[in-house]
């Protein structure tokens, strides 16, 4: 893919230096940094549909957690510690894998369970990397926890985009049997799905998203756009097509804008916090609408 | 295609340290209306998620399917509380059992006319926009019978399927559940409403842990049995 990226990023810098596009374009991690968003937002975006209907909103957060304890791994058996991929998605699978195992063997709801495995992937994951920082002289907390968009490698963006491939080609023809399976297990197991099996499928994706854009956006980011634009897009949709869709919206235009905004405008705010705020000031507008206008108001209890 | 016939032999349920089921054993007939009554918490609904294959039972359970090809299973079960969280609609949920293509995208044409059909059925294609957390007790009802006709059921299970519904929506399902009847399905239901097993019913069984009584109904529910259930109904029968 290097080549198109390197295409792309010579026509934009190209159509930038001719004033026809805005000057931000010249910078080739900015392009990366764009190219990045208009794939992460739909594609955590539609996902975070998916992550509220299954009342697992911080699941995302404890693989984000976890993957602090695969970068350590990585760089103790000598992965490179700026894209310790191999033991990232090694160690947050089986780390997923566990916590779904778990689930239902324990008399737990979902999100209890999360909250323990969140902590538990916090805890280690802190401590291993403190470990390990002191060692290769760097800050890899930082960096896993808030990502850093506009240092973004062909490799990353390759990485993105087989996991967003992968989402499409396996998420998207299930999405109907997750769905239900979160509404009603019984009645979807009489209606041929196999509800374990689907369960452990979207665990492994969510894990695989996470990862990917770990690098990218960092894993408080992650649980961000997860979330709120998901949030922001309930407060005034009636139907699923319309949540699914606002909520994709939503997340664009705040990753785009988050990193977009500040530069074209000289704002000293980094990148990964102008998209949660810009995520936020969506769901404050929708929460206001949705309170002030008649039309949308529901029952409140 | 007519219905299967059901074959359940030495039936047991132990959930914890709890003995729901012990040794039951009866068989439905193919195409047949068959009732399932008792006492509450008496195993009926457990019997009916292990025919299902949803319960860690022992024991055999037979289908014997027309032709040997396994048809289509249809599930009404009991009155469950619908998702608040995501604006989901009549429509979104029926598409959602309709279609393996994703409900946020436009239906296919034949799934619609399915949904369609179904809705019309039960009376629901003019609140069809309606979200699933604003629905009443009979609309939900109402819901979950038309999810159970698509596709066209070959065994039809009902958990109770009319608790909440108005006396109109009474008539109706046992308008709907005798035309799928009529035209071969074989109808499981899980009843409490004994004036009615008595009216529809071609076969009973009495479920209060083990098998107190199987047969047809006419035979079988008889007025000893009425008053035996009535008699009971201070100590945990419903009726």
């Amino acid at each position: 893919m290097t080549p198109f990226y390197t295409w792309l990023r010579e026509t934009l810098m190209a159509l930038s230096d001719a004033g026809i596009m805005p000057s931000i374009f010249f910078y080739e991690f900015v392009v990366n940094a764009l190219l990045c968003s208009i794939v992460i937002g739909p594609l955590l975006g539609c996902v975070g549909t998916m992550i509220v209907a299954k009342r697992m909103a911080f699941f995302s957060q404890a693989i984000g957690n976890a993957a602090l304890t695969g970068v350590a791994i990585g760089v103790l058996i000598g992965e490179s510690y700026t894209a310790p991929y191999v033991s990232m998605f090694s160690f947050c699978l089986l780390f997923g894998i566990v916590l779904n195992y778990t689930k239902p063997r324990t008399r737990m709801s979902a999100d209890a369970l999360i909250g323990v495995f969140l902590s538990i992937s916090l805890a280690v994951g802190a401590s291993l990397v403190l470990y390990v920082s002191a060692r290769v002289n760097t800050h890899i907390l930082e960096s896993v926890m808030f990502g850093s968009i506009l240092t973004v490698s062909d490799l990353d963006m390759n990485v993105l985009l087989v996991v967003t491939i992968i989402t499409l080609v396996v998420g998207l023809p299930l999405y109907n049997k997750m769905l239900l399976g979160s509404l009603n297990p019984s009645l979807a197991q009489v209606r041929g799905v196999n509800v374990q099996a689907i369960e452990y499928i979207f665990i492994v994706l969510v894990t695989l998203i996470t990862v990917a854009c770990v690098k990218i956006i960092g894993a408080v980011l992650v649980e961000a756009l997860l979330l709120i634009p998901a949030a922001a897009a309930r407060n005034l949709c009636r139907s699923l097509r319309s949540f699914v869709w606002t909520t994709m919206a939503l997340a664009t235009l705040s990753c785009v804008g988050g990193i977009w905004i500040p530069m074209q405008w000289d704002i000293p705010v980094p990148s990964g916090g102008a998209i949660v705020m810009l995520a936020a000031i969506f769901f404050i507008l929708t929460t206001v609408i949705r309170n002030v206008v008649p039309g949308f108001r529901e029952a409140k209890l | 295609m007519p219905g299967p016939a059901i074959h359940v032999d030495n039936l047991s349920l132990q959930l914890g340290a709890h003995r729901v089921l012990a040794s039951i054993q009866f068989s439905i007939a193919a195409g047949s209306l068959h009732c399932f009554i008792g006492p509450n918490g008496g195993g009926k609904t457990s019997t009916a998620r292990c025919l299902l294959g949803q319960m860690p039972h022992t024991g055999t359970i037979r289908f014997e399917w027309f032709n040997g090809n396994k048809g289509n299973i249809g599930y009404v079960p009991q009155l469950i509380e619908m998702e608040r969280t995501l604006p989901l609609t009549i429509d979104n949920f029926m598409t959602v059992i309709s279609q393996d293509k994703p409900a946020f995208m436009s239906p296919k044409k034949e799934a619609k006319a399915a949904i369609d059909h179904a809705l019309d059925r039960v009376g629901l294609t003019a609140k069809r926009s309606l979200m699933l957390g604003s629905l009443s007790g009979g609309e939900r009802q109402r819901l979950l019978f038309a999810q159970a006709l698509i596709p066209n059921p070959d065994l039809l299970v009902l958990d109770e399927p009319m608790t909440s519904l108005d006396e109109g929506g009474s008539r109706l399902f046992e308008q709907l559940i005798g035309e799928l009847n009529r035209e071969g399905t074989t109808v499981l239901w899980i009843n409490h409403d004994l004036d009615q097993v008595a009216r529809l019913a071609d076969n009973i069984t009495v479920i209060d842990k083990v098998v107190l009584a199987h047969g047809p109904t006419a035979t079988t529910l008889t007025a000893d049995m009425q008053r035996g259930v009535f008699h009971s109904q201070d100590n945990g029968w419903a009726v």
